[in-house]
């Protein structure tokens, strides 16, 4: 099966799905926001809540194409999830050791600033992992949806040619 | 374990035999997605709903995408057969392997929820870990969530090595697609 052949597979026209994904995704996105920022006093957590918000992406590119939702999440924004969320967990535990503490050591937090434990807790739920867990599960479904295509601009305009070139 | 708990547990043998024998591929999506989805609801059942819950996001929602996403850039051959002919050397060896572990490793451990399992401490031991995080969760962390304290607090610094390895598969991914870009 060819490249085009396969996007026109995945984009549907479907009713049905088009209009339960523009309902649901509302209310996933918000339960995917609920668990992470909600994770250190009920049940689920900063790994689940990414996976849910990324899981709504994966569900707008299912309903509405993978190359169209593909322009329209820009590279340097999931860039900015994946490596902000590593620096920002990797910030969060040196700034206990600049305080004098260990490794997320969050008391540390509490000793210079007041700030309770629970919110170096929630530094790195919500500002580390589950901005690591959303990007990377949005870049784990575009990649796997192109493939061996190096770039992504020269993947598009190929996709015009390549109807031609088919037959 | 209620009787709900043990159809559950007969509906995720039968939908996991299933994934094993369907020949086409798509089927066996399909109903690997309804035993992670039966397997999200047995975690309920055992009171993991954290689990549960990362079962049914991870194993039922991104990886039966992502296996969808793949056999739509495969062909799928025209076959008039349901099922896989079974291979049967492979079920003797995993006929052994159950029937092992089914009448000597299953009989040895301890039942849900059994009070002398070696969880609650064992001689010698002050405290064992488990009861130790529940007792001061509250008072060390300000946290209500035992699971999320243990991960982002007691053991924070493996937290920190499990993201990056989430990480490292990401750019892993896109080192093997030849991709330089993440969307």
């Amino acid at each position: 099966m060819s490249r085009s052949e396969t996007q026109s597979d995945t984009y549907s026209e479907s009713h049905v799905i088009l209009t339960s994904v523009r309902i649901l995704a509302p209310f996933t996105l918000t339960y995917g926001l609920f668990l992470a920022l909600h994770g250190t006093d009920t049940p689920g957590g900063s790994f689940q809540g990414g996976a849910i918000i990324g899981v709504t992406v994966l569900m707008l590119a299912f309903a509405f194409g993978i190359e169209p939702t593909r322009r329209w999440l820009k590279n340097s924004f999931i860039t900015g999830l994946v490596t902000g969320g590593v620096v920002i967990f990797a910030a969060t535990g040196l700034a206990t050791i600049a305080l004098g503490g260990a490794f997320l050591e969050f008391d540390a937090f509490t000793d210079a600033f007041g700030l309770s434990h629970h919110w170096g807790m929630e530094a790195i739920e919500v500002g580390g992992v589950a901005l690591i867990v959303s990007g990377v599960v949005v870049t784990l479904f575009f990649a796997m949806a192109a493939g061996f295509t190096p770039e992504r601009y020269n993947a598009v305009q190929e996709d015009g040619a390549e109807v031609s070139d088919d037959d | 374990m209620s009787v709900l708990a043990y159809t559950l547990a007969i509906f995720i043998l039968l939908t996991a035999i299933a994934t094993a024998l369907f020949r086409d591929v798509l089927s066996a999506i399909v109903v690997f997605g309804a035993y992670s989805l039966g397997m999200a609801i047995l975690y309920t059942f055992l009171l993991a709903p954290d689990v549960a819950m990362t079962e049914a996001a991870i194993s039922a929602g991104v990886t039966t995408i992502l296996l969808l996403l793949t056999i739509s850039r495969t062909t799928r051959p025209s076959t008039d057969r349901i099922f896989e002919r079974v291979n049967v050397p492979a079920v003797v060896v995993v006929g052994a392997f159950v029937t092992v572990l089914g009448t000597l490793v299953l009989p040895e451990m301890y039942a849900v929820g059994d009070q002398t399992a070696p969880i609650w401490g064992w001689p010698g031991l002050d405290i064992s870990p488990s009861v130790y995080y529940l007792e001061n969760t509250v008072a060390d962390t300000h946290a209500h969530n035992a699971v999320s304290a243990v991960l982002a607090s007691y053991r924070g610094f493996d937290t920190f090595g499990e993201a990056i390895v989430i990480f490292a598969a990401a750019i892993a991914v896109l080192i093997v697609l030849k991709r330089e870009v993440f969307t």
